[in-house]
């Protein structure tokens, strides 16, 4: 019998009991589909779970554990992938009715990644249509309706990864993938209470993901702790000659080792004071303790600020162009109003109006700031900020109208692809948690992971966990 | 932070894509109808009144951001039901505010796009052909 607390035990923890033979890949499996199965429908979290697929590969891990023959940490290890992600003979709906019996004869490459690292695939994360890529405005827009917070479950997860959130931080696998185009990973970590890396942008495959924007879109993990993260992201990482656009060999591939931080130079920290212009109180009180804590182990931080521009606006338009483009053919079809948000069924008409003109000038606008965030990197190697000034709001929340604020770094980090992990770093008064989240140059995911680590082996909020009845 | 620049920005991509703000169902004008109403006020025609959660535009702007909807509306218009024509009007305004703040912001010539493009490469060389011996050609202009 496993219990809950082996359930949110960090990836660390359970791999040292699968490679010792305290745990069984088999036993562990079963016990994340029973709850899965349990509370999955309850949180809307899933949109299908593969049991046959994840029974074969926890017995192939345990029977290759027993020869001796290990293959490392993420070994017979649980996780659920976001639903844009394809599996071979598994439909990947994109979380969009037009594409509810979608299925792909072949495996995504971050898949395929995990497979040979001996992972096991639970099931597919639920998620906002098309990744949120028409717009939306609310919660419920996804083909398994809003996905409910673990935390308060009148509260959503975020999205668009808002399955990939609420599986990690209900128990439902040790870890999930999500993707990020504009705070999709960050957001759902925030709200979640989990830790979310969204890597620098090339490093891992976009091979058999839904495209929603070809130069903004990444892939990467929502897990119990940075650690975990860097674990997952080590193993899905690296050049794919299926996708043109990841980074190079040498560029593209991440190793981690805990010991190899040890010797390492501590980052020097930059505290954004301008990240956010509307603070929620209840978040703010919560963030400025957890920056207190901060300054305890990195005495030298220090106040910086984003470069002012029109960031938010080129990402709008970089996504907006190139989501219509992505999805041309739905939208010239008609079929887009099969979508279930008011405004996934519209905005994209809107956004293939956009001239090629102001396309490219956001795309100079682009290379403008990648130059600025080069110099504010030559000062400092991780910037810090809220993952959000908000905790997770109601689900029947209006988007457009109810939640409204500037997020000028989710654009810059966007923009110029840096990597980001989001970890929690403390409960409002209402039990919600609120994310700190670590920037760096693009390549530099190392200098967060490392940052965000230190954060988490002096504090406990990645060990907390939500009542769920 | 400018009014339009909150209005703009939004908690994830999704709702900062472009498309944002204000909900008040309004009339959809019929596509020649608005963009022969609205002229910059340099003719001399008075612009006709917006709801009030509509993005403060320029005169310019706002025939662009008509001619916008107007376009959509031409190609697609007996999609759409009236509530979704109008809410169409409602986002090309939201997003004109966007493109004027990108127009304005100081470009030079030689600031190329940030976009980056890896030409394909063949994986295996294979073995060059031969140039075949060509007769010489006559020379060409």
């Amino acid at each position: 019998m496993i219990s809950e607390e082996i359930l949110y035990l960090p990836i660390s923890e359970l791999s040292k009991r699968i490679e010792t033979k305290k745990i069984s890949p088999v036993d562990l499996t079963k016990a994340y589909l029973d709850r899965s199965e349990k509370l999955g429908p309850r949180l809307n979290a899933y949109a299908k779970l593969t049991p046959d697929i994840a029974l074969q590969q926890a017995t192939a891990a345990e029977k290759e554990i027993g020869r001796g023959h290990y293959r490392g940490p993420l070994h017979g290890i649980p996780y659920a992938a976001k639903d844009l992600l394809a599996v071979k003979g598994v439909p990947c709906t994109w979380g969009a009715k037009p594409y509810a019996q979608q299925v792909f004869d072949y495996d995504a490459t971050a898949i395929d990644h995990l497979r040979r690292v001996g992972a096991v695939l639970l099931g597919k994360a639920a998620m906002i249509e098309l990744a949120g890529g028409m717009g939306y405005r609310f919660a419920s827009a996804s083909l398994q309706g809003a996905s409910k917070n673990p935390w308060n479950t009148k509260c959503w997860t975020c999205g668009s990864s808002s399955g990939s959130g609420a599986i990690v931080a209900a128990g439902l696998a040790a870890f999930a993938i999500g993707t990020e185009t504009w705070g999709s990973i960050v957001c759902p970590a925030a709200y979640c209470g989990v830790s979310g890396l969204r890597p620098t942008y090339g490093r891992v495959s976009r091979y058999g993901a839904m495209a929603l924007s070809y130069s903004m879109d990444k892939i990467g993990p929502l897990a119990r702790s940075a650690e975990d993260c860097a674990r997952v992201f080590a193993a899905i990482a690296g050049h794919d000659f299926n996708d043109p656009s990841t980074l190079p060999i040498d560029k593209a591939a991440f190793t981690y080792s805990a010991s190899l931080e040890l010797g390492a130079r501590p980052p020097r920290i930059g505290l954004l004071t301008n990240a956010w212009k509307k603070f929620d109180f209840a978040a703010e009180k919560v963030y400025v303790s957890a920056e207190k804590t901060l300054r305890k182990y990195f005495p030298t931080a220090r106040a910086t600020t984003l470069p002012e521009g029109p960031w938010e606006d080129a990402a709008g338009i970089i996504i907006g162009v190139e989501g219509a483009a992505a999805f041309r053919d739905l939208i010239r079809s008609g079929k887009v109003a099969e979508l279930t948000d008011p405004l996934s069924q519209i905005a994209g008409y809107v956004n293939e109006q956009i001239a090629g003109a102001d396309y490219v000038r956001a795309l100079q606008v682009r290379g403008i700031l990648q130059r600025r965030m080069t110099e504010l990197f030559d000062n400092f190697d991780v910037i810090v900020a809220a993952s959000q000034p908000i905790a997770a709001t109601p689900l029947e929340a209006n988007l457009e109208t109810d939640i409204v604020f500037p997020d000028p770094l989710g654009a810059i980090g966007n923009l110029c692809g840096l990597p980001a992990l989001s970890v929690p770093c403390g409960l409002t008064d209402k039990n919600l948690p609120v994310g700190m989240q670590f920037l760096a140059r693009a390549g530099n995911d190392a200098a967060v992971i490392q940052a965000a680590r230190t954060f988490q082996q002096h504090t406990d909020w990645h060990r907390r966990r939500p009542k769920l009845v | 932070m400018n009014e339009n620049k909150q209005r703009y920005s939004r908690r994830d991509f999704a709702k900062k894509a472009v498309l944002i703000s204000v909900a008040a169902p309004i009339a959809g004008a019929p596509v020649v109808a608005s963009s022969t109403i609205l002229q910059p006020s340099s003719g001399g025609q008075q612009l006709p009144n917006l709801p009030a959660n509509f993005p403060k535009l320029s005169d310019q702007s706002r025939v662009e951001a008509e001619q916008r909807h107007g376009a959509i509306l031409a190609q697609y218009g007996t999609r759409f039901s009236n509530d979704q024509k109008a809410d169409l009007r409602r986002l090309c305004y939201v997003l004109q505010p966007s493109l004027d703040k990108l127009r304005s912001y100081p470009i030079q010539n030689g600031d190329s796009p940030a976009l980056y493009l890896k030409p394909t490469v063949e994986r295996e060389k294979k073995p060059a052909k031969a140039a075949p011996v060509a007769a010489p050609a006559a020379k060409k202009p």
